[in-house]
């Protein structure tokens, strides 16, 4: 096929010696920018784009694919590891990664996230490939109403996470949402809360937040529950070891939720303005919706951790389609590549592919090569990293204070957002400490004024009718999505509850039968059914 | 908040690497004025790489060093934040440092506008305006209006069209204001935060017309997916001259934005004759030329005090618009 052709064309195209060492030092040095908390994708584009200047734009290309890769998995480890997010993309792996680690099963979550960063790369690749010109005319048909109802399926997932505490969910996500009204209001021009300060008017940046609330709040919960006086229950962390790879159940639970995670945000991240972050949060709750054992999830869930990770790097490529198909940045990093394009002399714009499809395919493919290069340094680094988590509390979380504070200061530059950082971190404690959830802070805190800005745009164009989202054709129909999604989320768990409970007695009956027939002599030597069993008296 | 670039990079170009570091060793502080320049230049760029405004500069600084224009190193560092306020403010604070350096664009004069910066755009040395910026008025494909006339009687005709641009205290909401009131219809300003959405929210139909910086859609206009009916520029703009500017259809009062070179405050006399000297050379060189025509800027050439005026007038001027439309 044709368009296949162009692909491996363009992987072809890129696979020269020099590349390969490109590739190597950009997934090497992202995943070194990424691991420090508060510098993701983005700023560690931005941060090593300069760097490419002197390169000819392929290999400038294949690095800087590499370093978002690298970037992007270095913030999952930090997700995972130290339970602090690098960007709001790998917030929702935060939610069942950090207990997994905390089971002494870090070392299966960063082999299984990499494998779903993987599997969702080749499907991004092959979805760009196929779909590019379909995906971009409908990215181009979402407008201010269309970008709002995606932002409100993100927000569902506030519903999900928030669980059985609602009030005090609701008031963190209230607190999130209070946060994010700081800043310059975007149709008046108006400041609100910035009390003056240059540093506010962009409003409160997500990052000294999340570092603070995740990070700097694990060390103080850590310390309030003594945890620097505890010996860590050691994991084995060489690669040789059983527990370091994912189990076969492990694989077959995350089947299903690499390939959801990986359609769903593809498409999500074809999406000006959505992107990464939204498709994560929605995976996160689709998974939830679906599962068997919903009851698992935030008690270290391997779907919980599958999906979104599968679904933020579907989301990176699918986040190229509007780049390279319409010229239109579809997210923080795609920004800074849209520069880079600029700078290099290329004019983005919808005739990209066809005026030079081999810049554009050479992107897509050192894209697929950057995830190939991640999952293979990544049989090596896996155990290096995973070994952090054997470090003691009290050398560890000493060092994860500081890197915090440089992380904070590092990205903008800023004192201001080292206090908020700081301030964050005691709140994340007191949140912690009362059952507040700070996951539904950080989520309204980014989505917010996502929603505020469609809303008021929306309203604006409309005349201040709300008809506007009943009359054009793509909002109906995501209309229909967040419908549909509410039933899953709401709906759904009531009847295959029923259902479920109506299958476990079904099968306990039909277990004890069989254990009545086998007798008491025949033990099983497989370990496997008394899992299941387990897992039906759960 | 997303789409934030974030970033401070301590970013030396990629020749600079190369070339070999100390030599000079410290002439120790204090403006030797009578043997500007004799130390490492400090560019600051108050976005992040990739920026209008990162590009001029790293352009800048290029031939600089290709003409070996400048005896010592040059570092170019993003200082990103408040749209500008940080970067400019830590330029500010370098008070008669002759070796502060920044360029300017839009931002420079609506941002003290928009929020309590320390720093006022006259506080700084100015060297010389290099070219303007001026905005093209976009419909969709879809829309059918390839004309300027066919749009004034479609907004007539609709009652009030929905029209969108770049922030409330920023040209474009002047711009739509302008040309509604002097063509006679009504508009609905709606502002976005980033040009990815501004552009899909013509695209998919939600607003009627934007105004836009030239070199975010020119590849639309390329491929035919937007139609520019108008330019806001006095003369037509390199590369789209069939576009008519807003002046020869006899609007007035279009406001352009500043691309010019700025240093410190109060710095020395010397260093600001010295680089208004080394910048006329940087304009002629072919490399300069070639820049302008590829971000297809028209030059705009004012030195010294006549940068001055141009931006405590152009910056008064905003001012007053901006409160006549109630933006502030």
């Amino acid at each position: 096929m044709d368009v296949f052709g162009q692909l491996l064309g363009g992987i072809a195209g890129v696979l020269t010696p020099v590349n390969l060492l490109l590739l190597a030092a950009g997934v090497l040095m992202g995943m070194i920018v990424g691991v420090m908390p508060g510098l993701g994708p983005s700023a560690g584009l931005a941060i090593l784009l300069p760097v490419t200047f002197g390169l000819d734009p392929a290999g400038a290309i294949v690095m800087l694919a590499a370093v978002y890769y690298g970037a992007m998995y270095g913030g999952t480890i930090t997700s995972v590891l130290i339970n602090t997010p690098g960007e709001s993309a790998t917030v929702a792996t935060t939610f069942d990664g950090f207990p997994m680690a905390q089971q002494g099963r870090a070392g299966p979550a960063l082999v299984l996230a990499a494998v779903a960063s993987f599997v969702a790369g080749t499907v991004g690749a092959i979805l760009i490939s196929l779909t590019a010109p379909a995906v971009a005319a409908i990215a181009s048909s979402f407008g201010p109403p269309e970008l709002f109802l995606v932002v409100i399926a993100g927000l569902l997932t506030l519903v999900v996470i928030i669980g059985q505490n609602r009030l005090l969910g609701a008031v963190s996500a209230l607190i999130g949402f209070g946060l994010a009204t700081v800043g310059v209001d975007i149709t008046t021009g108006n400041q609100r809360y910035t009390f003056g300060s240059p540093e506010l008017i962009e409003g409160i940046d997500f990052i000294p937040v999340a570092i603070g609330l995740f990070g700097v709040g694990e060390i103080l919960w850590s310390l309030y529950n003594r945890a620097h006086r505890q010996d860590l229950g050691y994991m084995a962390v060489s690669a040789r070891a059983r527990g370091f790879w994912p189990t076969r159940r492990d694989w077959a639970e995350s089947r299903g939720s690499m390939g959801r995670g990986s359609l769903l945000g593809f498409f999500v991240g074809a999406i000006p303005g959505a992107g990464a972050t939204v498709a994560s949060l929605m995976s996160y709750s689709v998974e939830k919706a679906v599962a068997r054992r919903p009851e698992k999830f935030g008690h270290g869930a391997v779907p919980g951790l599958v999906g979104p990770e599968a679904a933020n790097n579907a989301a990176s490529a699918g986040s190229m389609v509007p780049l390279l198909t319409l010229g239109v940045p579809g997210s923080g990093a795609t920004a800074v590549l849209l520069g880079g394009f600029l700078i290099w002399g290329l004019t983005p714009g919808p005739l990209l592919m066809e005026q030079n499809p081999d810049v554009a395919w050479a992107l897509i493919g050192s894209m697929y090569l950057g995830n190939v290069m991640l999952l293979v340094l990544n049989i090596f680094c896996v155990p290096a990293f995973a070994s952090i988590a054997r470090v003691p509390f009290r050398i560890l979380g000493p060092i994860v204070v500081v890197l915090c504070v440089i992380g904070a200061y590092t990205v903008n530059g800023s004192l201001v957002e080292v206090g908020i950082m700081l301030v964050c971190g005691v709140l994340g404690f007191f949140m912690r400490r009362f059952g507040f959830s700070p996951a539904a802070l950080v989520i309204a805190l980014v989505l917010g004024p996502i929603a505020e800005e469609s809303l008021r745009q929306t309203l604006l164009i409309s005349g201040g009718s709300f008809g506007i989202f009943i009359q054009r054709g793509p909002s109906q129909a995501l209309l229909a999505f967040v419908a549909l999604l509410c039933v899953f989320a709401f709906v759904a768990p009531l009847v295959f509850g029923a259902v479920r409970r109506s299958v476990d007695r079904r099968t306990e009956r039909r277990l004890a039968e069989a254990a009545r027939r086998a007798g008491e002599g025949e033990e099983s030597a497989d370990d496997r059914p008394s899992d299941e069993q387990r897992q039906v008296d759960a | 908040m997303g789409t934030k670039l974030a970033t401070v990079g301590v970013c030396f170009t990629a020749a600079l690497a190369l070339a070999a570091c100390g030599g000079t060793g410290g002439s120790g502080g204090g403006a030797a004025e009578e043997n500007y320049p004799e130390e490492p230049l400090e560019w600051t760029v108050a976005f992040g790489p990739g920026g209008g405004n990162d590009i001029m500069s790293r352009q800048i600084v290029d031939i600089l060093e290709k003409e070996d224009l400048y005896p010592d190193d040059i570092t170019v560092e993003n200082v990103d934040g408040g749209s500008g306020a940080l970067g400019w403010g830590r330029v500010f604070a370098d008070t008669g440092n002759p070796y502060a350096i920044s360029s300017t664009s839009g931002s420079f004069l609506t941002t003290p506008l928009q929020a309590d910066t320390p720093w006022q755009p006259g506080d700084f040395t100015h060297i010389g305006l290099l070219a303007t910026d001026a905005s093209l008025f976009l419909t969709s494909k879809k829309s059918g209006l390839t004309t300027w006339e066919q749009w004034v009687d479609y907004a007539k005709n609709k009652g009030k069209v929905a029209v969108g641009g770049i922030g409330v205290v920023n040209v474009d909401l002047i711009l739509h204001a302008e040309l509604a009131k002097q063509a006679g219809y009504e508009m609905e300003y709606v502002p976005f935060n980033e040009e990815g959405q501004l552009i899909t929210g013509l695209s998919s139909g939600s607003l009627d017309a934007i105004t836009s910086n030239p070199a975010e859609v020119l590849g639309q206009i390329e491929s035919g997916d937007m139609n520019a009916l108008l330019f806001t520029g006095d003369e037509p703009m390199p590369g789209l001259e069939e576009v008519p500017t807003a002046k020869s259809k006899g609007y007035t009062r279009m406001v352009t934005t500043p691309r010019g070179i700025i240093l410190a405050p109060d710095a020395p006399e010397e260093a600001r004759q010295w680089w208004i000297d080394t910048i006329k050379e940087v304009v002629q060189s072919p490399d300069w030329q070639n820049y302008l025509d590829e971000n297809n800027l028209t030059a705009d050439e004012r030195w010294g005090d006549d940068f001055t005026q141009y931006v405590e007038k152009t910056s008064s001027d905003l001012e007053t618009r901006l409160t006549e439309l109630g933006a502030l």
